[in-house]
């Protein structure tokens, strides 16, 4: 079971995703991007992935949580890993008012902050597809 | 683009409620009834009208009561009193209530037409005043949210690239290279952790934060502050000892705001600690305040930098070399412990050390927290 595991990231600041996409392919990661939450709710329903990276903080606010309600109302992409990618951490206190600073948009998620150094990515996104690989053993 | 208006007369004579139904209802315009004061607050509360006709002298609820209780409750609501006895003297007292103007009974059709275009043209203004309003606050709170957001994002795609890039030339870099690439990454980050603190600054909202006071453990908040700021002084070799009251109360406030306020503290004073230091925190009951100390062995701060330091963004002008800041630490401290109705208060001489004492309200036995 080596087969390159496929990564979508949803980030609407190509600059920054040019950043993260070299460090995961450098990981031999497959990753596609996409710059809006429309393209990457498409590229979502059209290909499997193993993991996305997602913005939250996308276009007129916080659209990338759009795309993680979707996640999670839809049967099949519920379990997909989500690692959430956020400029600043305050800002999701303040889209949820009351509530933990790590809301937990989707049933498996991690976050970091912009920028995340290499290290740090890398771990983070092993451990999300190793949880989800254990998952799925255990449900067969 | 018409609206369809509700307009609504309180009236106890029933010829008055036909009359206003017969001459303002249209397409347009729904006109409700009520021959009381309890059944027009009824349908003010129901209906939300635009307008309101009301008349002053009603059995029962009078309409002086029924306009109170309108403007207590609704403030924007535009109330047109209707005077039966025309004295000007309830007419000018009900003014003085918030109606926005009067009728005087009897009144002809082409008044009445002309006093309600007046009354809902105030009413769109006042509707579209409290919008404007509303939208302004609603920027003054997001502006910095969204200001740092637009800073961040450039610095953040900056050095993920270099993160990138550095990792592309691992192997291939020469030592004073890669020593470049982490002058680089740490310029940066203090570029990154000044807009995180700017916007700390800014979103600081006394009255919000006060959303959240509740009793608060001041043993629980110094040893938190004490955690976090431990590998600082570990790296600066400086002790920090505590020397806490056994038995204090809880203090009134948010924890993490306060623990955030000691830890801005006690980075100063290891950062302006000698090596081999020790920095004390003290905490002991005054009265009905706490009193939380941070005594440092340091620098000292001059006298003449003393008044400058707790001011928005100031520093004393004296540093000592390779010591960096940007002041914003004491801003945002102070500005907490102000929503916290307490104070922050300095004593200093200079190569002895610095005494930086947080004064706050003690939890009362019984905190109206319920509500």
């Amino acid at each position: 079971m080596s087969e390159r595991k496929r990564l979508l990231i949803i980030d609407d600041d190509p600059e920054f995703v040019a950043g993260i996409k070299a460090i995961l392919t450098r990981a031999k990661y497959e990753v596609d991007t996409a710059y809006n939450p429309k393209d990457g709710w498409a590229a979502l329903k059209s290909k499997d992935y193993d993991l996305l990276l997602l913005d939250i903080m996308m276009g007129r606010g916080a659209e990338g949580v759009m795309i993680a309600r979707k996640l999670n109302k839809d049967p099949k992409l519920r379990n997909l890993p989500v690692l959430i990618i956020t400029g600043i951490r305050e800002q999701i206190a303040f889209l949820f008012p009351g509530q933990a600073v790590h809301p937990h948009f989707v049933p498996v998620d991690e976050l970091v902050e912009k920028p995340v150094e290499p290290k740090l990515l890398l771990e983070k996104v092993e451990s999300l597809l190793k949880a989800a690989e254990e998952r799925k053993a255990k449900a067969k | 683009m018409e609206q369809r208006r509700k307009i609504l007369v309180i009236d106890d004579e029933e010829v008055v409620l036909d009359s206003c139904t017969q001459v303002l209802s249209s397409p347009n315009c729904t006109v409700l009834t009520a021959g009381n004061g309890e059944k027009g607050l009824r349908l003010v509360d129901e209906a939300n009208p635009d307008l309101v006709f009301l008349d002053l002298k009603m059995p029962g609820l009078s309409g002086m009561d029924v306009l109170e209780r309108i403007r207590a409750k609704y403030p924007l609501m535009v109330v047109i009193v209707i005077t039966g006895y025309a004295t000007v003297s309830s007419a000018v007292e009900a003014m003085k209530k918030g109606a926005f103007d009067f009728l005087p009974k009897p009144f002809s059709p082409e008044e009445l037409r002309l006093i309600t275009k007046r009354g809902l043209e105030h009413c769109d203004l006042v509707r579209q005043t409290a919008a404007l309003r509303r939208e302004k606050e609603l920027l003054r709170e997001n502006f910095a949210a969204i200001v740092s957001h637009e800073l961040k994002s450039p610095l953040a795609a900056i050095q993920q690239n270099l993160y990138a890039l550095a990792a592309e030339l691992e192997d291939k870099l020469t030592d004073p290279q890669k020593e470049l690439f982490a002058r680089l990454k740490s310029r940066l980050d203090d570029l990154l952790k000044l807009v995180n603190m700017w916007h700390r600054v800014l979103s600081v909202d006394p009255a919000k934060l006060k959303e959240t006071f509740k009793p608060v453990s001041v043993h629980a908040v110094i040893s938190k502050a004490v955690e976090t700021v431990r590998a600082h002084a570990v790296r600066k070799n400086v002790q920090i000892q505590t020397e806490l009251a056994p038995e204090l109360p809880p203090a009134y406030g948010d924890e993490s705001s306060l623990v955030e306020v000691l830890v801005n503290i006690l980075n100063n004073a290891v950062k302006y600690s000698y090596p081999n230091g020790t920095v004390t925190v003290r905490a002991v009951r005054l009265d009905n305040l706490l009193a939380v100390s941070v005594i440092d062995q340091g620098v000292g701060i001059p006298k003449e930098d003393l008044p400058f330091i707790m001011q928005d963004f100031g520093r004393a002008r004296h540093q000592p070399e390779g010591v960096t800041g940007t002041g914003i630490g004491l801003t945002v401290s102070r500005r907490i412990v102000e929503a916290h109705g307490g104070s922050i208060t300095v004593e200093s001489e200079l190569g002895k050390g610095s005494t930086f004492t947080i004064r706050l309200p003690i939890a009362l036995a019984t905190p109206g927290a319920a509500s």
